[in-house]
């Protein structure tokens, strides 16, 4: 192979470019190059890459390795890496930069499209379901449970409602393929007597744009969403159960110094949060025979990289009051320490599926590993990879979403919400007809 | 007064109060020995750290001019250098010390057990307790916080228990006010806590262990009497993985970004112990970053754990530990050198815990007003090492920064130095001296043996049966009276001894106890106080040798006791009193070598009030800091040189002997007469002793990297001069490029140079200071700027200085290409050959030194394989010679930085005074003597000597043994095929007559 040769630079260098961009730039080169992050993350090794390797390449101004290196889609910026390195390097920001190496049409095509998608209509849905398109499937689907599940005649789902306290975002996912799977939320909402609304405009919780190292899309889409909490005179931006979306809206905030009075929180601390209040009471007696076992996938979006271990704990607390305490168990590391799943960053997008899978393969063990038969997944990207991991490495376990463990436990769930639930769990604590 | 008991203010104390200060030890515990204690074996010469730490506790324990505080917390200090007045807290002990014979039923009744500290919780104590076996002043106390009379009112049992009635529930806390000269601070550290950011779970899994832990697991005294196992299940290991810069070199919470300068090589001792203690062939690994073993011999301790022990070295951090279910391992998740994570399940997983100031520590150094660096730790100058910020408080050991035992050691040798040379005006002045007793003369009586058995508590008597011992002892020949005690070393009974001595007008004594390498002295100081010569005297060691050893076989154990009782009595009837030559101190010292460290050797001598020959080779004074430039710190060494050859110039207590070699040296402790050569004319010069200052000097490596025929490529020292006089070709330079360890950790130096990573970082930054836009890049193999300097190398990667670490195996080529510098290797981390093309090389090149010294041979002092002085203790004497009165400082020693070179220098007057200021010294009446009918003039005692004691007389051409210079080891005595050499106390007769009985 031919050597490196570090000749003094005459064009200002990919590091000290982003050095201003990064937060905790000023560290970036205080590498000591002790591994800490190279040892613990699922990207090392693909394309023989590693995040150690990649900075090392940046500090020494060797840019031309890194420009157009495919190992940035193969991040998932996940932090773990951060989180690890005795400087605080922030890897996972200078990869984030190194996405920006790329030329904008030659990124991936999946994040690409679905930026764009999301950037040409005002419903900020990545996969283009327009305003009125999700008013409709809202209004359809409230329209068959209040007929088929006469205990939900009173169900409500509130689009633009003015002064509702939450404003509650929405993946593109359900309403545009899986729109039965927005049930078990409503009626939690509902149980909870919460005071929240969809609104038309920005509804899209998405946001492929951050993915893309598109600054001012993801401005863009962001802005457009937190503005139309503002109009609709809501007090808290509660983020569904989607990691990047969290993050995209919370970082975005502060990254585009957006100014906003509203206050930009997860759904998982609100769960945690009613049930401590009593306004929701899951009981998990309909496991205490079944012993059916649960783990979680702490998403790195809402954990290590915004809420912290608090939102773990809450996170913990609820699964454990659906399952009960005994039927759940951990998988190591966890929290702020977990592995990524591979779901992040866009990789479900990217196209670079075989390194997904190769990179996913340390989550899949980590699940085996507990024995659970389910997995509790409170991010859709987790959900997706995670469900793909078992269907590829043909493992046994299920992969769900919290409400629909929360449903369950508080008797709720209806027969046609049990996509994710597996045979075991189709018939039990079905509600009364 | 001494603020903190560990070995740093022990070796404080003991040379401030040999050398005429009365002491106040100020302890917060109960017993002195602090982490020292704890530790099982001291690298890098597996000592066992209590037997080399023992000594010198009983030493303080028994010092006429020591006062121990133990339970003492300092509270405030007012008052100025020479005057403080200090007031103190004195915690009950709950247990009245002059009462307490520690025979231990206190706590052998006690229900309350609570987790033992001293063991790393590992096993448990009862709440009346001694810290340890061998604890200064070995007094129980009583934990207020766990015992249950103190807490609830219930029990009592101690009291009870206690046969001398020293139990006292009703002690109170108590203010004590004194008035000092001089404060020295040496409260030590304390290892980090991993549960403050466990990403490991040290508090959850039992087999995840810090590794002062560890060391209590591998003691003999440990919770598993020194057998390696784990915790979870008390089985062996088969594999144990060391974590390295846990909490150091860290930017997480609680974390410290400093490097704590010992865990490296503290890791590789205790894989090589357990390596040692293994049945099974045991697999260690030590994940690290760095690898730093840069202090004395350190580096060949690290050669030998990897090459002969077969220790892993793996370069990655890591991060977690995770359990592995149902078997108490731990899978770990590393990089290796291709690249590649990997997974390895351990047995145990020890994490290489760093060293912190202690909260009470930054709360005392911010009551006395003393400035604190941004760790807490005490701000000192890199010029006086040891002093505090302010004016007659000085600091030492690990309070002052990070360090290991040596160094340790050294800055508190250097803290009594400086603060006897501040308080030199009253030496003697509140001192006690021993009383000498008028010796009775016995010789020619008939022996009237006494013999005392201790039982040491249950130490002995729980194995050997001790009334058997007396009652066998008694029938003995010449013996009229033998007793058995509980401790015998116990002060009342030691009051006891002497009374019975002229109640029943014992001549000899034997004492059947522990090892006569710590307890002899104080029997033989219970003799002369009952006025009988002290050499009247036999110990026979009847718990290391029976009831320890042969713990399963306490019938044979009694027997042997009794054998062993039967042979010393044997001896006794035997010894005859003998003569302490008193050797008179000559108040002159001589300096050798004019650099840093002997200047402030000299001065500090001065200081102190002593007249001193400060002999130096070359024409001026300075030595190698001639060349330097700044410190690591960035203070500017030139000006101190300037100002120090000034001052010593000046002193009129010193004598500056230029351009002078020395020729020849004759004498010994006391007595030396050095002849010096001063352009052509000789002098001889008399000195009580010697301070070795000599130096080394940096390797000029030619002919490699083209040093010698490129000009482009210059040395570290070189490059430090330019920067001293600016030097404009500085100006010009685009790319520097540093090359560290030329000449260093090779095959032929098998040794790390210390200074110069710390060296060429400044000098690197320096470069960009200078000139922003230069590129600098450091090409090394491990970077280790130990302690604080991490920081400095933090600054140098923020300020955009390149490091490169790169594979050594696979070589270093330094090429001109058309004239065009190339430096071409294979960088660690990216495996790919790399090439730099600098306009100017810097080898950051070895120090070394002549290897056949004529001074060696002069002052009879060893040199190593590398041609450093030998010291008489790596950890425990590290400036004294293991020739009387001879001491060393600076390069000559090892490789070491300035600060560390002044506060040796410091350190060598301080042990130097202690010699000085006695100004009489008893030498042992043990020494060799020559019968000169017998001798045939052979030889062989003059050449196996190794302390040079004999030699031939120059009338009679016979042996004849200096008896200063002779430490009784009975070489020559055992060589002497004419056998006109007899050892005193140790003759034919003597000996036989123990092997006829036995």
């Amino acid at each position: 192979m031919e050597p490196f040769v570090l000749e003094k630079e005459k064009k200002e260098r990919f590091l000290d470019r982003i050095r201003d961009m990064v937060p905790g730039g000023d560290r970036l080169d205080l590498c000591l190059t002790c591994g800490a992050c190279a040892s613990g993350c699922p990207a090392t090794g693909l394309e023989g890459m590693d995040p150690r390797k990649f900075l090392r390449l940046a500090v020494l101004g060797l840019d031309d390795q890194i420009a157009g290196h495919p190992w940035v889609w193969m991040c998932s910026m996940c932090m773990r890496c951060t989180h690890a390195c005795p400087m605080g390097i922030n890897i996972g920001a200078m990869v984030y930069e190194a996405r920006n190496l790329w030329p904008r049409e030659q990124r991936p095509k999946g994040i690409l499209g679905s930026c764009d998608m999301a950037l040409r209509n005002s419903s900020g849905s990545a996969m283009g379901i327009s305003e009125d398109d999700f008013e409709w499937v809202i209004e359809d689907i409230l329209g068959e449970v209040r007929e088929t599940q006469p205990a939900w005649k009173d169900l409500q789902a509130p689009v633009d409602k003015k002064g509702a306290h939450f404003f509650l975002s929405q993946n593109s996912r359900e309403p545009g393929i899986e729109p039965e799977e927005m049930l078990p939320l409503w009626k939690i909402l509902h149980i909870a007597g919460v005071d929240w609304t969809y609104s038309k405009r920005g509804w899209g919780g998405e946001n492929y744009c951050m993915f893309l190292a598109d600054d001012q899309s993801w401005e863009k889409v962001t802005r457009n969403t937190i503005e139309s909490a503002m109009d609709l005179g809501c007090k808290v931006y509660l983020n569904t159960e989607c990691g990047h979306s969290t993050y995209s809206v919370w970082m975005g905030q502060k990254k585009f110094n957006i100014d906003t009075p509203l206050q930009i929180e997860p759904i998982v601390p609100h769960y945690a949060r009613w049930i401590r209040e009593g306004r929701l009471n899951p009981n998990s007696e309909w496991n205490r025979d079944l012993k059916i076992k649960f783990t979680v996938q702490d998403p790195c979006q809402q954990v290590r990289k915004s809420f912290g271990d608090p939102l773990a704990e809450d996170l913990r607390f609820v699964v454990k009051a659906c399952v009960g305490e005994e039927n759940f168990i951990d998988m190591v590391p966890n929290r702020s320490n977990n592995y990524c799943c591979g779901g992040g960053g866009g990789y479900l997008q990217s196209g670079y599926n075989e390194a997904r899978l190769k990179y996913g393969e340390l989550k899949k063990d980590q699940i085996l590993a507990t024995g659970a038969h389910y997995c509790v997944t409170p991010c859709h990207n987790c959900h997706d990879q995670i469900h793909k991991l078992a269907e590829h490495y043909q493992c046994g376990y299920h992969t769900i979403h919290l409400w629909t463990l929360l449903a369950l436990s508080l008797g709720v769930l209806g027969e046609n919400e049990r996509t994710y639930l597996g045979e075991d769990l189709q018939d039990v604590n079905l509600p009364e007809a | 007064m001494v603020v903190g008991g560990g070995v740093a203010g022990i070796q404080a104390s003991l040379d401030l109060a040999d050398s005429g200060y009365k002491v106040f030890l100020v302890e917060k515990s109960a017993s002195i020995g602090g982490v020292m204690a704890r530790l099982d074996k001291t690298f890098p010469t597996n000592d066992c750290s209590m037997c080399i730490l023992s000594p010198k506790l009983v030493e303080v324990g028994r010092h006429i001019n020591i006062e121990l505080l133990t339970l003492s917390d300092v509270n405030t200090i007012s008052g100025e250098e020479g005057n403080f007045e200090v007031s103190i807290t004195r915690h009950p002990r709950y247990v009245d010390m002059d009462k307490c014979i520690a025979c231990g039923l206190c706590a052998e009744k006690c229900p309350t057990s609570v987790p033992d500290s001293y063991d790393g919780n590992l096993a448990s104590r009862k709440a009346i307790y001694v810290q340890y076996a061998q604890a200064v002043p070995l007094k129980y106390a009583i934990d207020p916080e766990s015992c249950i009379k103190l807490t609830k009112g219930k029990c009592g049992i101690c009291r009870k228990k206690c046969p001398t009635g020293a139990v006292d529930y009703e002690d109170t806390r108590k203010d004590i006010f004194l008035n000092v000269g001089a404060v020295v601070i040496s409260q030590g550290a304390e290892t980090f806590d991993p549960a403050v950011h466990d990403t490991f779970g040290y508090k959850k899994y039992p087999n995840i262990v810090t590794s002062l832990e560890f060391e209590r697991i591998l003691s003999a005294s440990g919770p598993y009497g020194g057998h390696l196992v784990r915790p979870s299940d008390e089985k062996e290991p088969e594999k144990i993985a060391w974590l390295q810069c846990i909490g150091s070199r860290d930017a997480h919470i609680g974390a410290r970004g400093y490097c704590s300068g010992v865990c490296c090589t503290y890791a590789i001792k205790e894989a090589m112990l357990a390596k040692e203690h293994s049945k099974s062939g045991l697999d260690t690994a030590i994940f690290y970053i760095d690898i730093r073993t840069n202090g004395k011999d350190f580096e060949k301790y690290y050669n030998r754990a990897k090459e002969e022990a077969g220790i892993r070295f793996i370069k990655s951090k890591v991060t977690e530990a995770l359990p592995v279910d149902g078997t108490g391992g731990h899978l770990i998740r590393y990089i290796n050198e291709s690249g590649k994570r990997c997974e390895e399940e351990f047995d145990m997983v020890v994490l290489s815990v760093g060293l912190g100031v202690t909260n009470q520590g930054a709360d005392l150094g911010q009551r006395l007003g003393v400035d604190l660096n941004h760790y807490n730790f005490a701000e000192t100058s890199s010029f006086s090492p040891v002093e505090s910020s302010v004016a007659g408080i000085y600091v030492c050991g690990a309070f002052q920064g990070p360090k290991d035992i040596p160094s340790s050691v050294i800055d508190s040798s250097a803290a009594a130095g400086v603060a006897g040379s501040r308080l030199s005006g009253s030496r003697w002045r509140l001192t006690k001296t021993k009383e000498v007793k008028k010796e009775k003369n016995v010789a020619g009586d008939r022996p009237r043996i006494g013999v005392f058995v201790c039982c040491c508590g249950t130490n002995i008597a729980g194995v050997v049966d001790v009334t058997a011992v007396v009652a066998s002892a008694e029938q003995l020949p010449n013996v009229v009276y033998a007793e058995q005690n509980m401790f015998s070393c116990a002060q009342g009974t030691q009051d006891k001894i002497a009374e019975l001595i002229r109640e029943k007008d014992l001549n000899r004594i034997v004492v059947a106890a522990c090892s006569p390498k710590t307890h002899e002295p104080l029997f033989q100081e219970t003799l002369q106080s009952a006025g009988i010569n002290k050499y009247l005297f036999e110990m026979v060691n009847i718990r290391n040798q029976c009831s320890w050893v042969h713990k399963q076989a306490p019938e044979e154990a009694t027997q042997k006791a009794m054998d062993l009782v039967k042979m010393s009595v044997a001896k006794a009837a035997r010894v005859q009193p003998l003569k302490e030559p008193i050797l008179q101190i000559n108040q002159r010292a001589m300096v050798i070598g004019g650099g840093i460290a002997g200047m402030i050797a000299a001065d500090n001598l001065a200081q102190q009030g002593y007249a001193v020959d400060l002999v130096e080779r070359q024409a001026r004074l300075g030595g190698n800091a001639l060349s330097l430039y700044k410190t690591w710190k960035g203070e500017d060494i030139a000006g101190f040189v300037k100002q120090m050859v000034e001052k010593v110039e000046k002193n009129p207590g010193i004598t500056v002997h230029a351009g002078s070699t020395i020729k020849k040296v004759d004498g010994f402790v006391g007595a030396f007469g050095t002849t010096l050569e001063k352009e052509g004319c000789r002098e001889v010069l008399d000195h009580g002793v010697t301070i070795i200052a000599s130096g080394a000097s940096e390797l000029k490596p030619e002919g490699q990297y083209l040093y010698g025929t490129d000009d482009r490529v210059i040395t570290g020292l070189e490059l430090q001069a330019r920067l001293a006089r600016r030097d404009e070709s500085l100006d010009n330079v685009e790319t520097a490029v540093f090359i560290q360890c030329v000449g260093s950790r090779i095959p032929e130096r098998p040794y790390c140079s210390k200074l110069c990573c710390a060296q060429s970082i400044r000098s690197a930054l320096e470069l960009k200071e200078n000139k922003p836009e230069t590129e600098v890049f450091i090409v090394y193999r491990d970077m280790r700027p130990y302690g604080l300097r991490e920081d400095l190398y933090r600054e140098a990667r923020q300020k955009g200085i390149r490091f490169l670490r790169y594979n050594f195996d696979k070589g270093l080529d330094v090429t001109n290409e058309k004239g065009c510098l190339k430096v071409s290797f294979t960088d660690f981390v990216l495996r790919r050959k790399m090439v730099l093309s600098p306009d100017m090389l810097v080898l950051a090149a070895a120090i070394v030194r002549e290897k056949n010294d004529p001074l060696a041979g002069f002052f009879k002092v060893t040199q190593n394989d590398d041609g450093f002085y030998v010291e008489a203790h790596l950890k425990l004497r590290p400036v004294d010679f293991a020739t009387d009165g001879v001491f060393l400082c600076g390069l000559a020693h090892g490789p070491k930085p300035v600060d560390e070179s002044i506060a040796q220098a410091q350190a060598a007057a301080a042990r130097a005074v202690t010699l000085l200021s006695a100004g009489s010294i008893p030498v042992s009446g043990t020494v060799a003597q020559v019968n000169p009918r017998l001798c045939s003039s052979c030889g062989v005692c003059v050449s196996v000597c190794p302390y040079s004691a004999p030699r031939f007389s120059e009338k009679t051409d016979k042996a004849e043994i200096e008896s200063a210079l002779c430490k009784g080891c009975g070489l020559c005595a055992a060589s002497c095929r004419s056998g006109a050499i007899a050892l005193k106390g140790f003759d034919d007769q003597q000996i036989t007559s123990m092997i006829m009985c036995a």
